[in-house]
This record gives structure tokens, C-alpha cells and sequence, in this order.
């Protein structure tokens, strides 16, 4: 049988059932953010390293034009290389029939015999190549999904010009395209770019590169420093047109993985704590408000021979019961939510097995935070009652001193009403509880501001930013460096209404120690397609000689406006100049430097040539456009923009507005949770003195407007403070979560705040119906009695 | 205090009864767990009377001034106040009853403390129709001193006259006491009485005290004693005691 304390224990339960759930609600969304964010850490970080692990992920890898195969046992003799595999990247265009647009992708050699020894693949579907067959292709599995592509279906590619048709012998993954996409662009166009593996022996003849390599990548033997082999591995293919070598960390898709992980380990730690805080704190005041009001009860217990540590465990206890129900379904919403987005995950990265793994440490930090709140507040109060000597405690508690308000002592007494004076004087005469419910409801109403500012720096992104910085519909790219006239040739493609020149190059650029690998782009002067504008909006004009890099980068680098950067050319003549920063550019996805179109050549000691061009089109003759756009074989990709934009919306867009709406939802619960709570224990604590007030003759709305007037004046003082805090916050974290890869602007809509207010105000009337409706259920007659 | 002071109407209980009581009862609970708190109460109560309902704890008389004080319904019987049939009346119709008609005073004061003496009695010449103002109240009960005191500093007795000023200032024409010196000590407790029964005096309020302190009966215009929720006897006393004389 249930020993009696612990009767004692459920019934006090189900009487403040309503408050311990919102205690448990509020501990539970913050869990389940921290449950949630570090699982998906967790499921990432340690899939990929597997994943890196068990399909041999190389450690160094470089570009170069062409260097003989026999280079790479020179490559394999540098200090703190282990193994060295070398291959063929090539560039393909494809002829899909579903297809309007150019398609295009990047040929990878695997070795004719034998599976290679770095960057192994993962066979999703079908079979590998046949040792020896021609015309089979692995393929990517982001391509082949988004067409419909299945082992045994053939297609066309052109390769090198040549027409020739391919089956597919399976649908694989690499770990060098966890994250696949065309080289440079931020965002996945799955449609129209894609992988392809085959032997080495057919792409080596299809472009004339038999027996020589244009792709290596490496490992580091155990202790080497990646820093110096880069180095070496520079300077050894330097004479083969190397475009640079580099690591892991530089890698394009690792450098997604890492910055959705780095973007989650933020919000893993700024919301959930600020999430606890709250819940600390509500737990906190409704224990030790709770246990003010049962201090008779203490007393008794303690007169009947309880001893001290009986009664702390007896409250401890009821404390508990909220921590578990809050762990309970924290845990609960950490693995639904969790293994919700690592189904979106798959959206975008492609592993093996993206399994949702829970967290443990996430679990424990969970529980550890979870009952060090409550139990500081069960000490905190109890130890207070139970010091009391039963006597003592047993008699009523005297009535509590009071002194004028403030705004009265400022004589404005008499605009006030006994109402108001009753409702001022209580705030006042326990400051530091009016500060933590200030402070809980202000948390509150800050937390609901910052899952909108990142939703309204998304819908700026995809709304306006888009179109101020591209202005153009289309970007056309060459297979190779071309004389300016093939403008004229473009310019004549149906529906073409405007059209700029762009240059391309692959640069990387140093300052103090520091670099990056990145796309020089050009601007032109006056121009209406792409431009570089700054955080205002307002477009920077190029200047003749110097460079624009995007803020990011110019924080990377550590580099400010009027430093000389070192831009170092990784094609052509590979020149290396010293060149002034002379403007930072607002971009929100990659990091790039921009240059005057002319400019860039006379850098590259090139002549008057371009890479691609931006186009205006007329979007009805779309399609005519795109037809005729296949029959010039110089155009090597293009890239729409509505295509991209809708590819952004569906992928990073969709993935941060749904952690978001998470947010959005556990916030709102969090601002319902505190004020609810708060409205509760106010009436719980001043029942006799309420109920008194409706046996002498005061209406139950009159007796409602005290409670009232004291949640609309701590309201009034919490939401400034809370909007004021929900702006730092959202700064910080909105701010920290940029990266090199996809930039949120900071943007603070009136809707933002206005939501916020919403949410506030309705919860309070909301916590204000219910207070008011059990007001009608206060005991009169209790007030004849003792005060309990 | 000079009993011949007082007005002859005041002692009248001819006429039409404040109170009109035939058959109270009071249930509460069910089955096996019902308990008949008034069995049947006849009683009535005129204008001007100070009444003393003596009767042990259990007796039903803290039942029976809920009932008189519109806190609680009966559940049979009739119950007149007046013109208002006070079992048969609406939660809006009880709450203008007490605002208009009853002056409580507890056995636990139940002052608001966050209110001043002042204020406390102000609140409720806020909502009254033709109060004292709170100042005539308080120095009624001789707490002129001490007007813009909170009840945490007043003493037990001064904070029990607090009380009776809020219950007064409205001149209500009743006032209900529950052991009212039931918190007090002696001492303290007669200079309550004194205030009760001042206020009863001057402003002709029909007042009942209830208590299970025999001793006080002396004071009463009419004792009436109770015990399982029925009247058992009436006295009437001829020459009401000041409680300065009672004996504890």
C-alpha cells in the first residue's frame, strides 16, 4: 500500500494538476530542442565520419590540367602522404528527353579493374560496371531520382562533343558527394547536374587523356599536418596546371555537412538554454509558491515527528514527478521532431543510412538540468518552512508587510484605485518575484521573436535579395574561355531580351596567413544582371582596379576595406597579385570575390575573353530558347534562376523553416505555460483575500480586475524587455548561424513583433478567462475559517 | 455603556422581522455522507437587536449565518431578508445582498494587507450607497490614531476593529460576527465587544454574534441557543450587560 505521505503526494497532483503540466510542457520543449539538435548532431557527425571511414574518404584533393600517370608515385613519395589515387573529372553535357534545358555534369574515372582505393563508392541499386564493357555509367543518386533514372535505363551524354549512349549499370553514392552540386553554385539543381562513374580506359579515350590524370586525392599518414602536403602537392603539380590542392575541410561538401552541424550546434546551445532558463525559472516559482502555501501543512507534519530530510523528500518528490513528465515527453518530442528532420536531411544529403541516433549525453544533460532546477527550488523553500518551529508555523501566518506603492509615494495616489493599489502594493512588497515572473514572461515573449526573424531573413532572401543581386533570368556558362563574340551569337537565340558578358576564374585568395579557395566573378560597370550591393541595398560600383569580396569572406580572411589581399590565379599564366579590398559585398550563399570584367582579363594576362553570359529572357519563348540553346555546343551549363530559386526553397529554405515552425510552436507553448502559471498561483495565493472581498459585497469583476491589473502590469513591463531581449537574441543566433555557405539576413518585421504580442496578449486573456472563471468557484465560506 | 440610550425602536420586535426564518435546512452531501448541518431552524430576527447564537462547535451556527449572510443556499425552508427571498436568489442578487445589506466580521479579521486601515474600509465606501466616510468609521472603533497603518502593524485587537469599521461603514443593516473575539485574548476581545456593540447602538443595526463562549450571552438583547442545527431555547435579557462587566 501506498505509504500516506505519498496520498498525500497524488492528490496534491491532481488538485495543481494544470500547473505541473505547464511546468512539465515548458521543461519538455526545451529537452526536446536540446534532445532534438543534439541528435541530429550526433546522427550527422557521427554517419559521416563512419561513412568517411568505411568508403576510404580521401584527406587532400586537387584539380589539375594534365599530368602523366607516373607523376603520381612522385606524389606518393612526399613526407606524409599514405596513399595516392589519381583519375579523370570531366566535364559532360547531357541530352535527357524530359529535359528542356542543357543538362550537364562531371564524368568521374573509376580504375578499370578492381574498386579504387580512396572514395569508394556505395551501390544503392543495381550492379557495378562490368570489368572491360563500354558504355555503362554509375550514377549519382540525387540525379537519377530527380529523373526517374533506374538501372538498366539508357541516356545520352555528350562527351567531348561525341554523342554516345550509356546504360545505367547502377544508382551510387560517394562520400565526395554527400552534398552533390554543380562546382561553385550554393545550391543543389538535382535536374540538370549530376555524377557519373565510369572506367577509366573510356573516359581517358573519349578525351584524349589516356594514361595521364587530371584529378588526385590523397591520405595523410598517421600524425601528418595536411598544411605542409597541401603544400608540396602545389608545388609538385604546379607544372601540370594544378588549380590548387586542399583538405577536408575546404572540401564543398564537407563544408555543408559541417555547416548544417555548425548551424545546429548553435541553435542546440542559444535556444534550449534559453528554453531551461525559463523552465528553471517556472519551476522554481511554482514550488517555492506552492510550498508557501502549504506551509500549516509543513508544520503539522513536522509536529507529528517528520523529520526534516522526510518532509524536503516529500516535496522533492512532487517536484519530480513534473521532471519526469517533462523528460518523458521532452525525450518523446526529441525523437519524433529528430527523426522528422533527419527524413528531411535526406532531402539534401546523401548517405548510406542517415539513421536518427538518439543523443545519450543530450538525454543526461536533459535530466541533470531538468532536476537541478526543481531541486534548487524545492531546497530553496523548503528549508524555509521546515526551519519554522511547528508552533510557529501552525498559527497563521501574520499578515505581510505592506508600504504605500512607489507611483503613490510620486503622489499620484490619488488617480489610483483600490484595485489598482492592491494590485501595485503586492508587486512591490515581493520585488523579487515580480522580477522572475517579469523575467520568465519576457524570456518568453523574446523567444517567439527569434523563429520569425529567421523565417522573415529566408523570405527576404528568396523574395527581394534574389532579385537585387540577380537580376538576370538565366547564366549561361562556356565550356572554355571564349572571345567576346560569341555574344552576338547568344544574343540572337529567340526570346533573348538582354544580355551581359561574365567572366570566371578560379582564384585563391590570401591575407595574413589565411585562405580560400573561391570563384573570381566579374561586374561590369552600369550593369543590369549581377551586381554586388552592399548591406544597404545599394549597389557597389566595380571599380577598375581592386576587388569586392563578400563580407563573409572579408571576415574569414580577417581582411577589412583598403587591405591589399593576394589573389592568386589558378588557371591560365596562374599570375599573383596584390590587390586593395575596396568593397564588401552583401551575398547571402558561397563566398566570392568580384572584379571589373576587363580587369579580370588584364589580371589573367587574357584578352578580351569571357567564360558565360547572363541573359534577360522572355519567359513565353522559354522553351523555344532552350531548344535552340542545345544546338550550341560551346554552352557547357546553365543555370536558371527561378529553377534555383525554387531548388533553395525546397531544400534550405523548407529545412530552416521547419526547425522554425518547431521553434514557433515551442515558444508559443513556453508564453502560454508562464503567464497560465503565473495567473494560477496568484489566484491560489490570494484566495481568502479575494474570496473576502466577494463576501463583503464586491463583485467577481471587480474582484477579477485586481488579479487582472497585476498580470496586464507585469505584462506591460515584461513584453518591452522581452521584445528588446528577442532582438539580441535573434541577432546573436541568427548572425552566428551564418556561414560560408548560406547567409540569413537580419531582418525585423513588424509582423515579428506583432506575433509576439499576440501571442502574449492572448495567452494572458486567455489565462485571464480561466483565472476569472475559477474565481466563481472561490469558497466563501472558506474565508470564515482559518486561514489554512 | 448606557443601555437606557437606546432607542425604544430598537427594541422592538413587534412589527416586521428583518430576518423571516420557517424550516431551514441544510444538507450537505448524500446517502450515507449526508450531513443535516439545520434541521429545521425557526427564528425571527427584528431591526436594532443585538443577538448572541450560543452553541457548541457542531451546532450548525456558523451554517446558519452563511445562510442569513447570502454566502450559501438552503436547501429547504424559507428564508426572507426583507422583501428578498434569500433562497430562491440569484449569485448576482447575493452579491448586491452583501454589498448593500451585511457587514461581516470574522474570526480571523481578513483584512487585505495590502491595504492601509483607511483603505481597507475605503474599499468598500467605494461600492457602498450611503457609507460613513472611513475616517467616522475607524474612529467609531476608537482607531483614529491609526488610520494609515498597515494591518501588519496593528495588533490582533486593532486590526479585529478594522474590521468592524469595514463592516460598518456601509451602515449595513446587519452585521454577522463568527467569533469574533475568537482569535483574542481577553482583554482585547472586550474592547471588540465594545465596538460591536457600539456600532449597534448608535447606528440601530440588527447584529448577531455568534460564538460557543457562554459569557457573552450577557450582552445580548436576546441569547438564543443552538445545538443540532435547531433552535433549543430563547432568553430575552431585560438589562444587556456592558462587556467591560462580562467575566471571563
Amino acid at each position: 500500500m501506498l505509504p500516506h505521505l505519498d496520498r498525500k503526494l497524488l492528490r496534491d497532483l491532481k488538485r495543481l494538476k494544470g500547473q505541473a503540466a505547464a511546468v512539465s510542457l515548458v521543461m519538455a520543449c526545451g529537452l526536446a530542442m536540446l534532445i532534438m539538435a543534439r541528435s541530429l548532431i550526433h546522427s550527422l557527425d557521427s554517419t559521416r565520419a563512419e561513412y568517411y571511414q568505411t568508403n576510404h574518404f580521401a584527406e587532400i584533393f586537387a584539380s589539375l590540367k594534365r599530368a602523366p600517370n607516373d607523376l603520381a608515385a612522385r606524389i606518393a613519395a612526399l613526407p606524409g602522404v599514405a596513399t595516392v589515387q589519381t583519375g579523370l573529372a570531366v566535364p559532360v553535357t547531357l541530352d535527357l528527353p524530359g529535359i528542356a534545358e542543357p543538362a550537364g555534369g562531371l564524368v568521374r574515372s573509376l580504375p578499370d579493374f578492381g574498386a579504387p582505393e580512396l572514395n569508394r563508392l556505395f551501390l544503392r541499386r543495381g550492379g557495378w560496371l562490368t570489368p572491360g564493357s563500354r558504355g555503362e555509367v554509375l550514377v549519382g543518386e540525387s540525379f537519377a531520382v530527380a529523373n526517374d533514372l533506374n538501372p538498366g535505363d539508357t541516356f545520352t551524354m555528350l562527351l567531348n562533343g561525341r554523342r554516345q549512349t550509356f546504360r545505367i549499370a547502377g544508382i551510387v553514392l560517394s562520400p565526395e558527394y554527400i552534398f552533390e552540386s554543380r562546382p561553385g553554385a550554393a545550391l543543389p539543381d538535382k535536374r540538370t547536374y549530376g555524377i557519373f562513374w565510369m572506367p577509366y580506359k573510356e573516359v581517358a579515350t573519349a578525351w584524349d587523356l589516356y594514361g595521364a590524370f587530371n584529378h588526385v586525392v590523397l591520405t595523410l599518414a598517421p600524425g601528418a599536418a595536411a598544411k605542409p602536403v597541401i603544400a608540396e602537392l602545389d608545388r609538385l603539380l604546379r607544372p601540370y596546371g594544378g588549380l590548387g590542392s586542399y583538405g577536408r575541410k575546404d572540401h564543398p561538401s564537407h563544408i555543408r555537412v559541417s555547416d548544417e552541424i555548425r548551424v545546429l550546434t548553435i541553435l542546440s546551445i542559444g535556444f534550449p538554454s534559453i528554453f531551461l532558463s525559463v523552465a528553471a525559472f517556472m519551476t522554481n516559482a511554482v514550488i517555492s509558491r506552492l510550498l508557501s502555501l502549504q506551509r500549516e501543512q509543513i508544520a503539522i507534519l513536522k509536529a507529528f515527528g517528520f523529520t526534516n530530510r522526510q518532509i524536503v523528500t516529500h516535496y522533492l518528490k512532487f517536484a519530480f514527478v513534473m521532471v519526469a513528465g517533462g523528460v518523458l515527453f521532452g525525450l518523446l518530442g526529441g525523437l519524433v521532431l529528430g527523426q522528422q528532420l533527419v527524413i528531411m536531411y535526406e532531402l539534401f544529403f546523401k548517405f548510406p543510412d542517415l539513421a536518427f541516433r538518439l543523443d545519450g549525453t543530450a538525454v543526461a544533460i536533459a535530466l541533470t538540468v531538468g532536476l537541478g532546477a526543481v531541486t534548487l527550488g524545492v531546497f530553496s523553500s523548503v528549508r524555509k518552512a521546515a526551519r519554522l518551529p511547528p508552533a510557529e508555523a501552525m498559527r497563521p501566518e501574520p499578515p505581510a508587510s505592506y508600504r504605500p506603492a512607489y507611483l503613490e509615494r510620486l503622489g499620484l495616489k490619488r488617480l489610483l484605485s483600490h484595485s489598482f493599489r492592491i494590485a501595485v502594493r503586492n508587486l512591490e512588497r515581493r520585488p523579487m518575484q515580480a522580477l522572475f515572473t517579469v523575467a520568465g514572461l519576457a524570456l518568453a515573449t523574446a523567444l517567439l521573436i527569434l523563429p520569425n526573424t529567421f523565417k522573415a531573413g529566408i523570405v527576404e532572401i528568396l523574395d527581394f535579395k534574389w532579385d537585387v543581386v540577380q537580376r538576370q533570368d538565366i547564366n549561361l556558362g562556356l565550356v572554355e574561355p571564349s572571345s567576346a563574340r560569341i555574344i552576338h551569337e547568344l544574343a540572337q537565340l529567340p526570346g533573348v531580351t538582354s544580355l551581359e558578358p561574365s567572366r570566371f576564374a578560379a582564384v585563391r585568395i590570401h591575407f595574413q596567413g589565411r585562405s580560400r579557395q573561391i570563384g573570381l566573378r566579374s561586374l561590369l560597370p552600369g550593369a543590369m544582371h549581377s551586381r554586388a550591393v552592399d548591406s544597404a541595398n545599394r549597389e557597389i560600383a566595380p571599380p577598375t582596379d581592386g576587388l569586392i569580396v563578400s563580407a563573409k569572406l572579408a571576415s574569414v580572411l580577417g581582411a577589412k576595406v583598403g587591405d591589399l589581399v593576394v589573389v592568386e590565379a589558378l588557371e591560365g599564366r596562374r599570375p599573383v597579385k596584390s590587390l586593395p579590398l575596396v568593397g564588401l559585398a552583401e551575398d547571402f550563399t558561397g563566398i566570392t570575390a568580384y572584379m571589373e570584367l576587363h580587369a579580370i582579363n588584364r589580371f589573367l594576362g587574357e584578352g578580351d575573353v569571357i567564360t558565360g553570359a547572363s541573359l534577360g529572357l522572355d519567359l513565353s519563348k522559354r522553351a523555344e530558347f532552350l531548344a535552340a540553346l542545345k544546338e550550341i555546343p560551346r554552352v557547357s551549363s546553365i543555370a536558371i534562376k527561378e529553377t534555383l530559386r525554387k531548388s533553395f526553397r525546397e531544400t534550405t529554405a523548407q529545412m530552416m523553416g521547419l526547425i522554425q515552425s518547431i521553434y514557433l510552436f515551442f515558444s508559443v507553448v513556453v508564453a502560454f505555460g508562464v503567464i497560465y502559471n503565473n495567473a494560477r498561483i496568484s489566484l491560489a495565493e490570494r484566495a481568502r483575500e479575494l474570496a473576502t472581498l466577494r463576501v463583503v459585497g464586491m463583485t467577481q469583476r471587480e474582484v477579477g480586475a485586481i488579479l487582472v491589473i497585476e498580470l496586464v502590469i507585469l505584462a506591460v513591463l515584461a513584453v518591452p524587455l522581452g521584445l528588446v531581449c528577442g532582438t539580441g537574441f535573434a541577432t546573436v543566433i541568427v548572425s552566428s548561424v551564418n556561414t560560408e555557405t548560406v547567409r540569413v539576413p537580419l531582418v525585423f518585421t513588424s509582423y515579428t513583433y506583432s506575433f509576439a504580442i499576440a501571442v502574449v496578449v492572448t495567452a494572458s486573456v486567455f489565462s485571464a478567462l480561466v483565472v476569472l472563471r475559477k474565481l466563481k468557484q472561490l469558497d466563501l465560506i472558506a474565508t470564515l475559517k482559518a486561514p489554512e | 455603556m448606557n443601555t437606557a440610550a437606546r432607542s425604544p425602536a430598537a427594541l422592538a420586535t413587534n412589527g416586521t422581522p428583518v430576518f423571516h426564518v420557517r424550516g431551514l435546512t441544510k444538507v450537505y452531501g448524500t446517502g450515507t455522507a449526508e450531513v443535516r448541518a439545520l434541521a429545521g431552524v425557526d427564528l425571527d430576527l427584528h431591526a436594532g437587536e443585538l443577538v448572541v447564537l450560543l452553541g457548541p462547535s457542531g451546532s450548525g451556527k456558523t451554517t446558519l449565518l452563511n445562510q442569513l449572510g447570502g454566502l450559501d443556499i438552503p436547501t429547504a425552508g424559507t428564508l426572507r431578508y426583507r422583501d428578498i427571498d434569500l433562497t430562491h436568489a440569484t449569485e448576482e442578487q447575493l452579491t448586491h445582498y452583501r454589498r448593500e445589506s451585511v457587514g461581516f466580521i470574522f474570526q480571523f479579521y481578513n483584512l487585505i494587507p495590502s491595504l492601509t486601515a483607511r483603505e481597507n474600509v475605503g474599499l468598500i465606501t467605494e461600492i457602498a450607497r450611503d457609507p460613513l466616510t472611513p475616517e467616522a468609521a475607524l474612529q467609531m472603533v476608537g482607531l483614529a490614531p491609526r488610520l494609515d497603518h498597515f494591518p501588519a502593524q496593528l495588533s490582533g485587537g486593532e486590526q479585529q476593529r478594522v474590521a468592524i469599521a469595514r463592516a460598518i461603514a456601509k451602515r449595513p443593516a446587519v452585521l454577522l460576527c463568527d467569533e469574533p473575539t475568537g482569535a483574542l485574548d481577553v482583554k482585547t476581545g472586550i474592547v471588540v465587544l465594545e465596538a460591536i456593540q457600539r456600532a449597534n447602538r448608535e447606528l440601530g443595526t440588527l447584529t448577531v454574534i455568534i460564538t460557543h463562549n457562554a459569557i457573552m450571552a450577557d450582552m445580548a438583547d436576546r441569547v438564543i441557543r443552538f445545538s443540532d442545527g435547531r433552535v433549543q431555547s430563547e432568553q430575552r435579557n431585560a438589562a444587556p450587560a456592558a462587556p467591560s462587566t462580562l467575566l471571563w
